[in-house]
Formats: structure tokens, C-alpha cells, sequence
């Protein structure tokens, strides 16, 4: 498989590393105009950034972008090509979502997947497989954190210009949690919302806090920040017969702390000893598959002519949705000024 | 791959009291000595790896080597597969008998050794996605923790196997016509996963062992493995004094790193590498009651002189780092 990649930024550099040693994958190219082409490493990879594409020498596309032209670029990769592996948000906002999938709908056999990793970490996965039969029981509510700190580039980078990303902090990493949540419970809708650009002042949200419901009733809260001094991660869910708590987050830097699962029981029939204070157990991880495997999986469902089993279009769709009616029924940012 | 810590806190008098352990322990040492009476070879050798085994130290008269590769520590001599098979046999059958403390605290060991463990199991299958499997136990009958499994309505089927019948039937897999698929109910390939409490501690070819456990399993069939590791906290201060350091249950010591290397040389692929143990800090302790000449440092001194909340913390932290003497591991069948 020929693959070519829009953008070598953050996650252009992920897939490239991930495609590369791909056994599947004969050959991968590069478009990025930011990017010299002298660049150690990319001889003979980076793309002239003014060439026209010749189409037919590539069987799958990754776009890597900046948000203001993933849309473009995933609908051009769909008509040309038909296999398209599209970053995380798709789309700036539910109009360039709705454009894809209208550019999906008109192209047969195409292959179309976004990258909604988080659901593939190890913590999120074994805490799928605890939940219902899984031993835990029904879920009663959950929880998440997911924020960052920004740091001192914070007002300059891309995703905090409005005109570029489409949004703030919830577009750029709360969005991963709306899909873990839906992962876990399914389909959600928002009971309210309240946004805040409290310390950044970039015009767009630094803060968001999500109360959301899922279709049989689970309640659901999000917060995501940009102002977690501490860079957090951290999603509660509460089950009659015990408890989940996924912390920290496999990442690159490893700012987001060891990743871990903790296991608890309900202990009613014990309390006397237990004082609300069940047994727990933790499980560390300490390996992060999930590039691999959505990668893997977007390349197996192309081999075998069948649907992804992840980030498909239905999953992009349910998250932008949320994203869409959290944005409507929050009090625009420019009535609320800075605190 | 993942490790696992658990806030399960148990005395150790409800699982393996130090009082009740010195009579098993004396039957265990006689039976032993007179088994080497019959049958004797010696080892010189790591059976892991073949690095030539270092002077480790004397346990009441048993002679135990040291691996200078991997800091596994072995019993040096031991009889040949048959005696040692009976000798197994012997020593299970006691911790059985109303003689043995085992019997005595069935219950407590059954909520704290037992279930935890089986609900270890479970959840790794569950995790791994493997829905009722058929199940290979692999123990020298009888053993308490194989009923427990074949009670539990989580596997398909459990097949109970003897350790030692595996290590022979390993041994000689050459000399054995083609019906030896035949042997535990034909059930060669089909083993979805295959749990060995302490197994490997006890047999005298652990490589052995594994290699018939691996032609059992299916491709990607799993492997529980649990065991006493000499690089945790209890058995690195205590030494040569540790009184749970006995043959035959303690025949081999791995330590985690000798015994993740076992098992990778067995053609497994770690999945989980915890020491999930609770008991350490307590177990250099309760020697200390019964020994309060035992050399220790004055840090180690000072640390079991602490409040609760200081020993636990420590405990907690053991867990963590994969420092604790009781190991857990699993793997999957490298294919």
C-alpha cells in the first residue's frame, strides 16, 4: 500500500513513524508546505508542496492538518482516492462534518476513518470490558477530566484561532473524551453546558463544563480545560456492583502521569469492616498501542473490503453532534468577557 | 503490558501462619531428605539459561545455588523425575491432612489466597476476551485451588493436570507414539489457557514444564503463572532465614526478571508482570518475633518498628515497583 500524509506536525510525525514500519505499507509520501525540504530524515518523502498530485500512485490518505483544511483535503481524498484516515475533529464544525459525509455518501467502496485513539489506551479499553456482564454491573454515572496547561506558545498556536480550529479546548481534546464516553455508554445528548475563556482570552473556550445524558439515562460530566496547571486525565465510572477510575495517560511526554486503572467493588454487605472504603485494585500500564492499532485496523478493513470497526463516520457524527449543541446552547464567549 | 497493585490487606495468620508453616515446614525437610536418599543428581547448572550456578547458602542442610545471570537461586541437589514426582505428591497430600495448617484455616485462605486469585483469572479473560475457556490446571493433586477452579462456573471445562506428569511427558516426547495426544483427554492444542500456582517453584525441570504447557495451549492460548520471586523485599532481607524458603515448594526461586526470562524462553510474551504481595513486611516481621537475633539493618530495624500506616505505605509501594516476594505473570503463547 502507497500512502500519502497531509501535514507533518504532532500527529503527522505519529502516523508517518507508525506507517513506516507497517508491513502492509510499500511507501509513504509527505505534504507539508511548513516544512523544509531539506528536512534530515525526508529525502525522497517530502512532496514538493506546489506539485500536483498524481492520485493513482497512492491507495490511502492521511490528513494531519490543521483544522481549517481537513475537510478539504478529506474530501478530496475521498473523491480521488477513496481511502481516507482523517485526524481528529472532523471538520471545524458540524457544517465540514456534514460535507464529508455528504462527499462519503457519493463515493462507493470508500474506506473512511478518523482518529478518535483515546478509546483504543489500555485503561479505557480494560474498563469497557469491566462494565455490564463484565462483572461491574450497570453503570450509574460518569465523569471525566481532560486538560492541559497550555503553556507560553498557547496563544499563538493554531488551535486557539478561532478561524483555524473551529473552536478551543473542547474541539481539540475534549472531543476524545465525548468519544470515550459514548464508547462506553453509547449515544449521549447535552442537558447543559457552560463555556468559559477565563485565563487565555483567545476568543475561544479555555474551560467547558458538560453535563450530558446517555439514551438509558446515565448521567455524564464533562470538564476540559486548557487551565490544569496540572496536566490531568481522569475518568470516573460508577457501576452498581463497583466502581472504575482511569488515570493519567500514555503520552509522548508522559506530563499526563502513569497511566492506571483502579478497581473497586461495592462492599454493602461488608461495611462494617470496608467504612466506604472498599478494596481496590490498581493496574499500571505502561504500553500505548493505540496508534498502532487504529492504524492497523483502518488497514485491515481496507484488505478485507469490510467496514472499520472504530472512528467510523457514525462515531464522528454522534461526537460532532454533541460538539454542535454544546456550542448552541452555551452563552456565546463574547457576552461572558473575561473574568 | 500492565502490573497490578491491590489495596486486599490480609494477616498472615489467616493465610500462611509462621507457627502453623514450622510443622509443614519439618514434614516438608524430612520427607525431602529422605527422598535424596534414594535418588540424588546434582545440579551445576541454571535450568533456565545453563549459566554455571553460584554458592548461594545451606537451609537446614539443604545445599541452595545462585544464577549470577539472573539471581534465580536453586535447591542443588535433587532426586530423579519419578521420586521427585512422589515427593510432590507426599508434600500436597500432607498440606491436605488435618495435620497441616492448611486445613485448619481452609475458609481464610479460600476468601484470601483462593478467590483473589480466581477473580484475577477471570478478569484477565475478560479483558483479553475470552468467554468460558477451557481450562488447564496445572498442580500436583490434590490442591485445593484446582477445586476452587473446577467449582467456579467461569471456564468451560477445567482439565487438572499433574505438574510432574508434564515435565516427564516433556522429557519423553520422543519416545512416545503418536497416540500420546491422547494423553489428558486429547486435549494436545485445545488448552485455552492454563494457570500454575506456584508449579514452578516445585517441579525440578521448570523449562521443561512450560514446554509441555505450551503444546497443550492453543495459538495466543494464555498462561497464569504465580510464585515466590527472591528479588522481593521479604525474601532479599531475609536470605538464607527465610523459613518459607523449604524444598520442595521452594525447589526453585526465580527471581521476576529470571522469571520473566523463563517464560519468554518458553516462547511466551509477558502480558502482565505484577508482585501483587501484601504479606512482605509482615512476614519480616513475624521472623522477628520468633528470632529477634535475626540480622537485619537498622533501616529495615526502623521500618518494622513504624506505625501501620508507614508499613503499608511501604507495602503499597513494593506492589507498585514490582519489589514484593509474591509474583504474578501473564502471558500469551507465542505463535
Amino acid at each position: 500500500m502507497n500512502c500519502l500524509i497531509f501535514g507533518y506536525g504532532y500527529m503527522g510525525k505519529i502516523r508517518y513513524e507508525v506507517l513506516h514500519k507497517h508491513r502492509d505499507v510499500r511507501s509513504v509520501k509527505i505534504i507539508d508546505p511548513g516544512i523544509d525540504p531539506s528536512t534530515a530524515g525526508l529525502d525522497g518523502v517530502l512532496l514538493p508542496a506546489n506539485a500536483e498530485i498524481s492520485w493513482d500512485q497512492f491507495d490511502a490518505t492521511f490528513v494531519c492538518t490543521p483544522n481549517n483544511v481537513t475537510s478539504d483535503l478529506c474530501i478530496e481524498g475521498l473523491r480521488h482516492c477513496g481511502r481516507v484516515f482523517c485526524e481528529k475533529p472532523p471538520g471545524r464544525n458540524w457544517e465540514e462534518f456534514c460535507r464529508i459525509a455528504e462527499a462519503a455518501a457519493t463515493v462507493g467502496d470508500h474506506t473512511l476513518v478518523f482518529g478518535f485513539n483515546h478509546r483504543l489506551h489500555p485503561s479505557i479499553q480494560a474498563m469497557k470490558a469491566l462494565l455490564g456482564d463484565g462483572g461491574l454491573g450497570e453503570v450509574l454515572y460518569v465523569k471525566g477530566t481532560y486538560g492541559k496547561s497550555g503553556g507560553v506558545q498557547y496563544r499563538e498556536n493554531w488551535r486557539n484561532d478561532r478561524e483555524m480550529s473551529g473552536g478551543g479546548i473542547l474541539l481539540d481534546q475534549g472531543i476524545h473524551m465525548l468519544d470515550v464516553f459514548q464508547f462506553l455508554v453509547g449515544p449521549l445528548e447535552v442537558v447543559n453546558a457552560v463555556l468559559s475563556d477565563g485565563f487565555w482570552g483567545c476568543g475561544v473556550e479555555d474551560n467547558a463544563f458538560v453535563l450530558l445524558r446517555s439514551e438509558s439515562g446515565v448521567p455524564v460530566f464533562l470538564h476540559s480545560s486548557a487551565t490544569l496547571w496540572k496536566h490531568t486525565f481522569r475518568l470516573e465510572v460508577g457501576c452498581r456492583d463497583g466502581y472504575l477510575v482511569a488515570t493519567g495517560f500514555l503520552s509522548q511526554t508522559g506530563s499526563y502521569g502513569r497511566e492506571q486503572l483502579v478497581i473497586g467493588k461495592r462492599q454493602f454487605e461488608d461495611e462494617a469492616l470496608a467504612l466506604g472504603n472498599p478494596r481496590e485494585e490498581i493496574i499500571h500500564f505502561d504500553r500505548d498501542e493505540s496508534w498502532d492499532k487504529e492504524v492497523n485496523e483502518f488497514i485491515a478493513s481496507i484488505k478485507e473490503r469490510r467496514p472499520p470497526a472504530h472512528g467510523t463516520l457514525e462515531d464522528a457524527r454522534r461526537v460532532m453532534q454533541i460538539v454542535r449543541d454544546i456550542y448552541a446552547l452555551a452563552e456565546p464567549l463574547d457576552k461572558l468577557g473575561r473574568n | 503490558m500492565r502490573s497490578i497493585q491491590t489495596s486486599y490487606t490480609f494477616p498472615l495468620s489467616s493465610v500462611k501462619p509462621l507457627e502453623g508453616l514450622l510443622r509443614y515446614r519439618m514434614y516438608c525437610l524430612e520427607e525431602t531428605r529422605r527422598t535424596l536418599s534414594v535418588s540424588r543428581r546434582r545440579r551445576e547448572r541454571s535450568p533456565v539459561g545453563g549459566a554455571r550456578l553460584e554458592p548461594f547458602d545451606y537451609v537446614d542442610g539443604f545445599e541452595y545455588l545462585r544464577c549470577p545471570e539472573t539471581g534465580n537461586v536453586f535447591l542443588a541437589e535433587l532426586a530423579d523425575s519419578k521420586n521427585w514426582a512422589c515427593l510432590l505428591s507426599a508434600a500436597s497430600g500432607y498440606r491436605h491432612s488435618p495435620k497441616a495448617f492448611h486445613s485448619e484455616i481452609i475458609k481464610e485462605r479460600n476468601e484470601n489466597v483462593y478467590l483473589p486469585k480466581l477473580e484475577w483469572i477471570q478478569n484477565t479473560l475478560r479483558l483479553q476476551g475470552l468467554k468460558k475457556p477451557l481450562l488447564m490446571a496445572v498442580v500436583t493433586p490434590p490442591n485445593e485451588f484446582s477445586y476452587v477452579l473446577e467449582r467456579s462456573d467461569a471456564f468451560a471445562e477445567v482439565l487438572t493436570v499433574d505438574e510432574m506428569k508434564l515435565v516427564e511427558e516433556d522429557r519423553d516426547k520422543e519416545k512416545l507414539d503418536p497416540r500420546a495426544n491422547q494423553v489428558n483427554g486429547g486435549k494436545k492444542g485445545a488448552v485455552e489457557a492454563a494457570v500454575l500456582p506456584e508449579s514452578l517453584d516445585r517441579v525440578d525441570d521448570p523449562l521443561a514444564l512450560l514446554r509441555g504447557v505450551r503444546s497443550y495451549l492453543k495459538d495466543d492460548g494464555l498462561i497464569f503463572v504465580t510464585g515466590l520471586v527472591c528479588s522481593g523485599f521479604d525474601f532479599t532481607v531475609l536470605g538464607r532465614n527465610n523459613l518459607y524458603l523449604y524444598p520442595p515448594d521452594r525447589t526453585n526461586c526465580f527471581s521476576l526478571t529470571g522469571l520473566t526470562e523463563l517464560l519468554n524462553q518458553s516462547g511466551f510474551v509477558p502480558l502482565e508482570i505484577s508482585t501483587p504481595g501484601v504479606l512482605d513486611v509482615e512476614i519480616v516481621l513475624a521472623h522477628l518475633g520468633h528470632d529477634p537475633a535475626i540480622p537485619l539493618s537498622s533501616f529495615e530495624r526502623r521500618l518494622l518498628a513504624a506505625n501501620p500506616e508507614t508499613r503499608a505505605a511501604f507495602q503499597a509501594f513494593l506492589q507498585e515497583r514490582g519489589l514484593s516476594s509474591f509474583a504474578r505473570i501473564v502471558a500469551r503463547k507465542q505463535t
